[in-house]
C-alpha cells in the first residue's frame, strides 16, 4: 500500500481503500492528499475508493480541487465515495463542477501558415499606414483651408517637448561627432600633406550625412517612442475609441498636431546640428593643426554649396515625418494589453531608424549617380 | 473569538479627513456592507482597511494583528487571508483569465499544477465563467470581468473579501450572478465579505448588516431591516428616495 500522507491513514477492506482524513486539508497541505490518492489510482487491485471525512479539520478549494482531480483520475470504472462530510463540507463539495473533459489542444500551426499570416498581417500594417498617411494629409489640408482646426496650443506643446527639450542632448553629440571626424580626417589628411582640406570633410559630413542622421536617431528615440507609447496607451484605454464616437477625428486631434510639430523641429534640430558639428570640427583644427577659425570657415563655405545645404535639409523633412508616421501608425496598432504598448513602441523605434538607414543609403545613391 | 477586522478609531482622508473616529467590527461569515453617497469615503475606507491606503489616524486589526503597525515583511502573510476585487477589476491585460486567476496559486503557494488548474477550473465555474478562461480580459464584458476578478481575489480561499462596486453598472441578470456568487463564498466557503455598494438590489440581496457613512462618520449601523427603519436622513433618503 501507498505512505498515507501525515494525519492520513489508509485500511484496505478487499477491493476497497477506506482513506481516513485527519486535519487540514487546505491550500498549504492538500497536495500530501493528493500525492495519496494518486498512489492509490496507480494500485489495479483498488476498485473503490472511501474518502472519510469524519475526523478531517477545514477544506477549502484545494481539497475540493484534490478530490475532484482523484474522482478524474479513477475514471468510470473505479468509484470514490466521501463520507463523514458536515455541511460545511458537502456545501463546499457542491460548489465544485461536474468534472470536463480533457480539451482538445489546438492544431499545431505550420511554418508556411506563420509565413502566411505574417505577410498577410504585413500587407495589412501597410494598408493601415497607407490610410493613416493617406487621412493625415487630408486632415492637413483641411486645417490649412480653415476648414478644421487643430486643439488649441497642441502644436505649441509638442514643438517644446520635441524640440526645445532636445536641444542640449542634439547639440552635445553634434559637437562631439564634429570633433571625431575631424580628429579622424586630421589624422589620414596629415599623411598626404592635405590636413587643410579638414574643413572640406567635416562641413560636407555634417551638412549631407551626420547632421540630419544624428538628427533623425535622437529624434527616434525621443520624440518616435514616446508618439507610440502616447498613441498606444490612449489606444487600449479606448481613448481613441472615445474620440471616433464623439465625431472628432483622431487623426487631426493627435496625429496631425504631432507631425506639423516635428516638421519643424525635425529640420530645425538638424540645422543646429549641421552648425555646431562644424563648430566642434573647427576647434579640432585649430588645436590639432593651429588653422584659424577664419580659415576653417572659408574652406567649409568654399567647398558646400547650397545643393549640398538644400539635400541635408530635405533629408531632415523626411526623416521627421518617417518617425512621426512610424510612431503614430504602430502606437495606433496596439490592441488590448499594456504589453502591446511595449511592443508597438519598440517597433517604433526599430522601424524608424531602420526606414532611415535605407531612405538615406537611397539619397546617397540618387545624388552621386545624378553627380549632385 | 477575535474578529476578522476591526478598526478603532480611524481617520482617512487624503489632505485632510473624510471620515473620523471611525469603529467598526466585522463578524466571521459575514456580509458588511458600506453605504453612502458618493465621496463619503467609502472606498478610501475599504483600501485602508486592506492595507492599501494608511489612515490619519487610528488603528486597523486584522486577525487580531494592528497592520500598519506591523512591518512590511510581517504584513504580507496577513494579506494573503484577504482578496479584494478591484472597482476597476485590476486584471492583468497581458495574461489570460486562467492565468489571472492562478497567479496567486503559481505566486504564493507549492501546489502542483494539476491542483492549479483543477481550482481554477472550479472557480471559473462558480463565477459563471466556464469555459472562457482562455481568453483575455479584453475579449470579455464589462460583468466577465468583474467576475473574473472577484475568482482571482478569492482563489486563495481568504477569510475576509474586500469588494469595492462589484455589480455597479451591470445588468440586474448578471448583478445577481454576482450576488449570488458573494452569498456562496460566505455560506459555501465560510468567508467574511465587505462591500461597498450602492445599487440597493444586491445590497438587499447580499446584506447581513450595513454601515452607513455620512457627515464624516457612521450615522447609522444594522441589520437592513433596522436601516430602513432609521430616521436618519441619509439613510431614509437611500433607502426610500430611491424606491419612491
Amino acid at each position: 500500500m501507498p505512505t498515507p500522507a501525515p494525519g492520513t491513514s489508509i485500511e484496505r477492506n478487499g477491493r476497497q481503500a477506506i482513506v481516513h482524513v485527519r486535519g487540514d486539508v487546505v491550500v498549504g497541505t492538500a497536495r500530501k492528499l493528493h500525492a495519496t490518492l494518486r498512489a492509490l489510482q496507480r494500485r489495479r487491485d483498488v476498485r473503490e475508493v472511501v474518502l472519510d471525512f469524519t475526523d478531517a479539520g477545514r477544506l477549502d478549494s484545494a481539497g475540493v480541487a484534490v478530490v475532484q482531480l482523484a474522482k478524474k483520475g479513477l475514471g468510470r470504472r473505479r468509484t470514490l465515495q466521501l463520507t463523514g462530510l458536515d455541511e460545511r463540507k458537502q456545501a463546499a463539495f457542491e460548489l465544485a463542477p461536474a468534472p470536463t473533459k480533457a480539451r482538445k489542444e489546438p492544431i499545431a500551426v505550420t511554418y508556411l501558415e506563420r509565413v502566411g499570416e505574417k505577410v498577410l498581417e504585413t500587407g495589412a500594417s501597410l494598408r493601415a499606414l497607407a490610410s493613416l498617411v493617406g487621412s493625415t494629409l487630408h486632415q492637413a489640408m483641411k486645417v490649412l483651408t480653415r476648414r478644421a482646426k487643430l486643439p488649441a496650443g497642441s502644436v505649441g506643446g509638442f514643438v517644446v517637448t520635441m524640440g526645445a527639450d532636445a536641444v542640449f542632448i542634439v547639440g552635445l553629440l553634434s559637437f562631439l561627432l564634429g570633433m571625431t571626424i575631424a580628429f579622424q580626417g586630421v589624422v589620414q589628411l596629415n599623411k598626404f600633406g592635405a590636413g587643410v582640406f579638414v574643413g572640406d570633410m567635416v562641413g560636407m559630413s555634417m551638412i549631407r550625412e551626420f547632421g540630419p542622421m544624428m538628427t533623425a536617431i535622437v529624434l527616434t528615440g525621443r520624440t518616435g517612442a514616446a508618439i507610440a507609447a502616447e498613441l498606444g496607451t490612449m489606444k487600449v484605454g479606448a481613448e481613441i475609441d472615445a474620440l471616433t464616437a464623439m465625431g472628432v477625428s483622431p487623426v487631426r486631434f493627435l496625429v496631425v498636431p504631432r507631425l506639423t510639430a516635428l516638421t519643424f523641429v525635425g529640420p530645425a534640430l538638424t540645422l543646429m546640428a549641421m552648425f555646431i558639428g562644424i563648430a566642434g570640427g573647427m576647434l579640432v583644427a585649430a588645436l590639432q593643426l593651429g588653422m584659424r577659425a577664419g580659415v576653417f570657415w572659408d574652406r567649409v563655405v568654399g567647398r558646400v554649396g547650397l545643393h549640398d545645404f538644400t539635400q541635408g535639409i530635405g533629408k531632415s523633412f523626411v526623416f521627421a515625418w518617417i518617425i512621426g508616421f512610424a510612431g503614430a501608425h504602430l502606437g495606433m496598432r496596439a490592441t488590448g494589453d499594456a504589453s502591446s504598448v511595449g511592443t508597438a513602441t519598440t517597433r517604433a523605434v526599430v522601424v524608424s531608424i531602420f526606414c532611415i538607414i535605407v531612405v538615406d543609403a537611397i539619397f546617397a545613391t540618387i545624388t552621386t549617380l545624378g553627380g549632385w | 473569538m477575535t474578529a476578522p477586522l476591526a478598526t478603532k478609531g480611524v481617520s482617512v482622508g487624503y489632505d485632510k479627513p473624510i471620515l473620523e473616529n471611525i469603529d467598526l467590527e466585522v463578524k466571521q461569515g459575514e456580509i458588511l456592507t458600506l453605504l453612502g453617497g458618493s465621496g463619503s469615503g467609502k472606498s478610501t475606507f475599504l483600501r485602508t482597511l486592506a492595507g492599501l491606503t494608511p489612515p490619519l489616524a487610528g488603528e486597523v486589526f486584522l486577525f487580531g494583528e494592528s497592520l500598519y503597525e506591523l512591518p512590511p515583511e510581517q504584513r504580507a502573510p496577513l494579506l494573503q487571508r484577504i482578496g479584494f476585487a478591484f472597482q476597476q477589476d485590476a486584471l492583468f491585460t497581458s495574461m489570460s483569465i486562467e492565468d489571472n486567476i492562478a497567479l496567486p496559486l503559481r505566486e504564493l503557494t507549492k501546489l502542483p499544477e494539476s491542483i492549479v488548474c483543477e481550482m481554477v477550473r472550479m472557480r471559473l465555474a462558480l463565477v459563471g465563467l466556464e469555459g472562457l478562461g482562455r481568453r483575455m480580459p479584453s475579449q470579455l464584458s464589462g460583468g466577465q470581468r468583474k467576475r473574473a476578478a472577484l475568482a482571482r481575489a478569492s482563489i486563495l480561499d481568504p477569510e475576509l473579501i474586500f469588494a469595492d462596486e462589484p455589480t455597479a453598472g451591470l445588468d440586474p441578470v448578471v448583478a445577481a450572478g454576482i450576488d449570488e456568487t458573494l452569498v456562496k463564498f460566505r455560506d459555501a466557503l465560510g468567508m467574511s465579505v465587505i462591500v461597498v455598494s450602492h445599487e440597493l438590489e444586491s445590497i438587499r440581496a447580499t446584506t447581513d448588516r450595513a454601515v452607513m457613512f455620512a457627515k464624516g462618520g457612521i450615522v447609522a449601523a444594522g441589520t437592513l431591516d433596522e436601516l430602513e427603519q432609521s430616521h436618519e436622513q441619509a439613510v431614509f433618503e437611500f433607502f426610500h428616495a430611491r424606491s419612491a
